[in-house]
């Protein structure tokens, strides 16, 4: 959360601010001299004096607004804190209000008697209208932010659809498939059409347009599951999905096709530099508030050259910092001949 | 043509293997003798069986069709049979009769046999394209160096190269895991390495940077070179004029 206050963010906002209560102080001291009949000098001193004062003292009450956000306190709560800050800070205005008048006013004493009262009303009516104007802007802030995190979590979404759909049609995956599927159709005709039914569904996921960007664990799974079946195929005994999945996470959620690049990655650092048996782990736990999902394969050390985050790697980091506020939600490691990558994703407390 | 092709097909994926060889299966040319899940199987089958045509992948596990092709001391005709259309140019630099699209037709297969029928009555059996390779600079660096050790294939992280020296038809390379021959000139090394990693400083060496401790007057007009573990190399004129324009002093 930017705690940061909005005139140092956004000078030209501070200046309208000051603009408009020199206009309102303006207005006042016309009223004061043309229908209450005051004298203008001391209707100036007396009410510049004190709105001025209001607007330095008041632009602190955006942390006030700041500490009490109408989304996450009760409203008792509150009322109680903006009654015990509109206390304080109307006490430092009259008292500061007070010591100034003394120095300007040639009748001090008799005019403090007289206006007490209604300067303290005044007060608390002042501090009303500061923090409507100052839950507007934070309202209008928290809106913005919104929208721009909106518009880069569609380009994130995007990103991963491109990059879910160039990885379908890279040759390393797509024409070694076809080249599967030609070979299976003189030996295995049953399979060969198997291959072509898992290859095409894969393909419609990628492409389907989907709205609600999270999925369901079970549905994420299973596209994945496709995935792993057509390079199951061509790699044979090479490849061995591990699946260690806990029931009750299969409903949680996830955002789609996060983890494909992970399984990509897994087959082209694991698998297809092997020539053993590489086990793809996948490991998910979940507990009431957040859904673990970690996958893991060995590698040989020897002959993947180390060449820093890839594409997909980096998108995943993006989309979770984006959705969820955190930045160290995926874990990668490391260690010796084997790679792990675990995601941390929180889940909506019902 | 009376006498068939001996065959040899390395490719890593059981099922490319099926096709291709039910392919070759009609054909008369083709006489299959072996079949390797990789390279290291397809270095040590060439050098024994000596074949006359090796159709090969690019992409397997451990070592490239390229890399193994590095490696062979038999020089068979070579078929590319691969996915991917950006190794076609490569292939051509390597000499290669021929370059398969996966998947190909079987009218294709047959067609880039008789390629190699045609070219071997007008020029023989022996092909060159081993010979090839090292006169060609790459369009990239060096990121592994492998080398065949009587009958043990090494595989070294370029970074784990310290220096090369030359030595009549070799070059010796000293890695962090020990020294290995390989048949190579200094040149396909000195273009084939990054010259930001690696400085030619003599005729006979090419140092890795990293690896440089000192550099020392030895004569008047002459250098020596010492490095982490004490080894002094020469340095030749133009090999000074090296280290300076790389070390910037």
């Amino acid at each position: 959360m930017d705690y940061r206050h909005p005139f140092i963010k956004n000078p030209r906002l501070s200046i309208s601010y000051g603009v408009s209560w020199v206009v309102a102080s303006m207005l006042l001291v016309l009223i004061a001299t043309f229908v209450n009949n005051m004298a203008f000098g001391l209707a100036m001193k007396e009410i510049f004096t004190f709105m001025m004062l209001f607007a330095l003292i008041g632009a602190a009450i955006w942390y006030v607004i700041k500490f009490s956000t109408l989304e996450d306190n009760s409203i008792f709560r509150i009322a109680l804190a903006h009654l015990f800050a509109a206390s304080i800070i109307v006490f430092i205005w009259l008292y500061t209000g007070v010591v100034v008048i003394k120095l300007v006013h040639p009748n001090a004493q008799f005019w403090l008697e007289q206006t007490l009262v209604n300067r303290l009303m005044m007060g608390y009516g002042l501090y009303i209208i500061n923090v409507i104007f100052f839950y507007a802007v934070n309202y209008y802030y928290a809106f913005k932010e919104k929208s721009r995190n909106e518009v880069k979590l569609k380009g994130l979404v995007k990103e991963a659809e491109l990059h879910a759909l160039k990885s379908q049609i890279n040759p390393h995956f797509l024409f070694n498939s076809l080249n599967s599927i030609s070979s299976l159709t003189m030996t295995d005709p049953a399979k060969a059409q198997e291959m072509v039914i898992n290859l095409s569904q894969l393909m419609r996921y990628s492409l389907k347009h989907d709205q609600s960007e999270k999925v369901t664990l079970q549905q994420e799974l299973e596209n994945n599951k496709l995935y792993l079946s057509i390079e199951k195929v061509r790699f044979g005994s090479k490849l061995n999905p591990v699946f260690a999945v806990e029931e009750n996470c299969l409903k949680a959620e996830i955002p789609n096709m996060i983890l494909q690049p992970l399984y990509e990655n897994a087959i082209k650092y694991g698998v297809y530099e092997a020539t053993e048996t590489v086990d793809v782990i996948t490991h998910v736990r979940c507990s009431e508030n957040v859904l673990e999902v970690t996958i893991s394969n060995t590698y040989d050390k020897n002959v993947v050259s180390k060449k820093g985050e890839g594409i997909g790697l980096r998108n995943i980091r993006d989309r979770l910092q984006v959705i969820y506020a955190n930045p160290h939600l995926l874990k990668i490691e490391n260690k010796q001949n084997e790679f792990t990558v675990t995601l941390t994703i929180p889940q909506k407390v019902k | 043509m009376s006498e068939k092709l001996r065959t040899i097909i390395v490719e890593d994926e059981e099922l490319a293997r099926n096709l291709m060889k039910s392919f070759l299966a009609e054909n008369e040319n083709i006489e299959l003798i072996a079949e390797c899940e990789n390279g290291f199987e397809g270095v040590k089958q060439i050098n024994e069986l000596k074949p006359d045509l090796v159709f090969l992948d690019i992409q397997m596990p451990k070592i490239t069709g390229f890399e193994m092709l590095e490696l062979l001391e038999h020089k068979p005709q070579i078929i590319f049979a691969t996915a991917y259309d950006q190794y076609a140019l490569k292939a051509f630099d390597y000499n290669a009769a021929d370059y398969l699209l996966k998947p190909y037709s079987k009218d294709r297969l047959e067609e880039a046999v008789q390629k190699v029928v045609d070219r071997i009555q007008k020029e023989g059996k022996e092909s060159d394209v081993a010979e090839r390779v090292s006169d060609f600079p790459r369009e990239e660096y060096l990121d592994r160096v492998v080398v065949k050790d009587r009958h043990k294939i090494h595989i070294a992280p370029v970074d784990a190269v310290r220096y090369i020296e030359s030595m009549d038809d070799y070059v010796m390379i000293y890695t962090t895991e020990g020294r290995w021959m390989k048949q190579k000139t200094m040149k396909y090394f000195e273009n084939a390495l990054n010259p930001k990693n690696f400085i030619r400083i003599h005729r006979s060496y090419i140092v890795k940077v990293d690896e440089i401790a000192e550099i020392q007057q030895y004569e008047k007009e002459s250098y020596i070179v010492i490095l982490h573990d004490k080894t002094k190399l020469k340095v030749s004129k133009t090999g000074y004029k090296n280290l300076k324009g790389v070390l910037n002093f």
